[in-house]
């Protein structure tokens, strides 16, 4: 297919803002500011690299990144889409089993690694199940790597082309991968979502033209890049050449003085990082006078947390955003109104709010037929930021991607969440349909944390519930497991950490005689997080 | 209310630690100099329980909005601060 000439893609974003701004700031990460030409520089290092192993690579469309709050990092995403390849973020603090699924779920054979993730590579590269090539931007030849890993091929910093030899082409298409994420799956393998370049396109031109994001803002970086939503910190501020700031690893937790020592802009977090803040007591009035924006979302947003946070930085435009990965980044917003948003809220969270303009919704029943407004539904999506099906995956697809009976031929998203619109038109969030939960805003669906347990425990007998809950959001996970005699918790818990994510990973296992029951004679997981609240 | 010695606190930061920790904190060597968040035994949220432990120890609250985390994240350093503000 011909690319469109007029459809931009998010590298040309990147791009004008550095032809437009060479000078101004577009990068800060590790306590180092990089401009627009200077990162533009390194990235195009990258993306020639990338380019030479087009004649002896089979081809291919993705490129993996393991790097960390880098340069590395945020060059290697650029690069990787400045080579017209999509590209698929690894997560240096997932276990190395979890690292080599997304890399054999998602076909990459070509990574880009930070220097920060050197410890990580041996494990990798000793594991890797085919031959791969490692491009480290950052790394000075290591012979050891070469020598060590003879199947592997090695691009170290002094063997990459120089910028001169790379002139940008622009052959990306709506339809050419943006990036492949992964989110947990019911069955125990990780759930890959390709994001298109048209599906970023379409949710980077609303929020810009929203937002009236210029070259003098200054973006937070909070999320991992393994989490969708930093795919808006990224996008949004170098489409209109404003500046990236990477919050440290040891600020995550507490951002206040990151956020005033830079005098940051447009902020962007899960509500749970405003609830840490406001119990640490550093919500103080007016102490983030910078803001222009603050942006939340991947849970539900308590109305206190609101708030404080509108207290905090009354200058700002409090927003509480709402999308699944497979809607990209974002669909639906909601703004905050110190005057007249208590009484909007539904259980003291701030509704969802409305549907992004010219993106579709529709609130259905177990048909899939249109609720009457004001009843309780699935939430369904459709329109250019929606994807259209789950990375080889067509059974999940299939169900998941639908056509709705009396509707047109489009295909709809099923988002599993349930929800109702009120009579002024936002959209309240009411919990979920199925077993997936939010812990710390990432998505976890229960089922796979108890597939592990099973495996680690020897019995079927596994329950995970979401523990604990504070204003709808979960903090951790606690197990609860029967059918066997004794409970060796520390190995277990060790056993999970090997596969999972440490947000999936439980708090506590307790060893109980029989689980309770309801009377449909399925698991009563209410009743195990009553007997939490009993101990808690 | 008897003001608390550095050195007590330390002790009663590990204890909380090791009983409220993550990832086999009873397990794991706990000292003065170990960084909290780095190692892992504490997450955020279990970061602010030991906040508002400390609280109730020192009987004063902790001003942490001009702090740099690398001084909050390391046991010693954080009961250092904890008493600082409150002297």
């Amino acid at each position: 297919m011909m690319p469109q000439r007029s459809f931009r893609s998010l590298f040309r974003g990147f791009l004008e803002s550095a032809e437009g701004f060479p000078q101004r700031p577009a990068l800060f990460v590790d306590g180092e500011s990089l401009s627009y030409a200077n990162l533009r520089r390194i990235v195009y290092k990258i993306a020639s690299a990338i380019r030479t192993l087009r004649s002896d690579q089979e081809s291919f469309s993705l490129v993996a990144v393991l790097a960390y709050r880098s340069k590395t990092a945020y060059a290697g995403v650029l690069g990787s889409l400045a080579a017209s390849k999509g590209y698929v973020p690894l997560n240096p603090k997932f276990p190395l089993e979890r690292t080599l699924q997304m890399l054999a779920l998602s076909d990459c054979t070509v990574l880009i690694i930070g220097k920060e993730c050197l410890p990580q590579l041996s494990g990798l590269l000793k594991a890797a199940d085919r031959p791969l090539v490692i491009i480290l931007p950052e790394v000075a030849s290591l012979a050891e790597l070469p020598s060590r890993n003879p199947h592997h091929r090695f691009l170290f910093a002094d063997q990459l082309p120089s910028r001169e030899d790379f002139s940008f082409e622009e052959n990306s298409t709506p339809a050419s991968f943006a990036y492949l994420l992964f989110t947990s799956g019911s069955t125990g393998i990780p759930k890959g979502v390709p994001i298109s370049q048209g599906n970023v396109r379409s949710y980077v031109n609303y929020i810009c033209q929203r937002y009236n994001v210029s070259e003098h803002d200054r973006f937070s970086q909070q999320f991992d890049l393994t989490f969708d939503l930093s795919a808006h910190d990224m996008f949004v501020c170098w489409e209109r050449g404003a500046c990236l700031y990477c919050v440290p690893d040891n600020s995550i937790m507490a951002p206040a003085k990151f956020i005033r020592d830079h005098e940051l802009t447009m902020w962007f977090s899960v509500p749970s990082v405003a609830g840490l803040l406001s119990k640490m007591r550093l919500l103080s009035p007016r102490c983030f006078p910078s803001l222009r924006f603050s942006l939340f979302c991947g849970e539900p947003l308590p109305a206190s947390y609101a708030r404080s946070w509108q207290a905090a930085a009354p200058d700002s435009i409090v927003e509480n955003l709402y999308g699944p990965t497979e809607a990209t980044i974002a669909i639906a917003h909601y703004r905050w109104d110190s005057q007249k948003s208590f009484q909007e809220c539904s259980n003291g969270l701030v509704p969802i709010g409305q549907i992004f303009e010219g993106q579709q919704f529709s609130v259905t029943d177990s048909h899939g037929k249109s609720v009457p407004l004001g009843d309780a539904g699935e939430l369904c999506l459709s329109g250019s930021q929606v994807a259209t099906g789950y990375w080889h995956n067509l059974e999940k697809t299939q169900q998941q991607f639908v056509r709705l009976p009396g509707a047109d031929d489009r295909l709809w998203y099923r988002t599993g969440d349930l929800v109702k619109q009120d009579e002024s038109g936002n959209l309240h969030y009411l919990g979920r349909m199925d077993h997936q939960v939010k812990i710390r805003g990432y998505r976890v669906e229960l089922q796979e944390i108890e597939a592990v347990l099973r495996r680690a425990c020897g019995t079927d007998q596994v329950v995970s519930v979401p523990w604990p809950v504070h204003n709808g959001s979960a903090e951790g996970v606690v197990a609860f497991v029967s059918g066997i005699k004794t409970l060796d918790e520390a190995r277990i818990l060790a056993s999970c950490g090997n596969l999972l994510p440490d947000y999936m990973v439980p708090r506590k296992i307790y060893l109980v005689d029989s689980l309770p029951l309801n009377v449909n004679q399925k698991i009563d997981r209410g009743k195990l997080s009553s007997l939490l609240e009993g101990v808690a | 209310m008897k003001p608390v010695a550095e050195q007590e606190l330390i002790q009663q930061v590990i204890g909380w630690v090791k009983q409220n920790g993550l990832n086999g904190a009873s397990h794991t060597e706990i000292s003065e100099s170990t960084n909290l968040l780095e190692s892992g035994l504490l997450d955020s949220f279990a970061f602010v329980d030991l906040v508002l432990f400390i609280e109730n120890c020192t009987q004063e609250k902790l001003d942490l909005l001009d702090v740099n985390p690398e001084e909050f994240t390391v046991v010693k350093s954080l009961c250092h601060l904890a008493l600082q503000n409150g002297h």
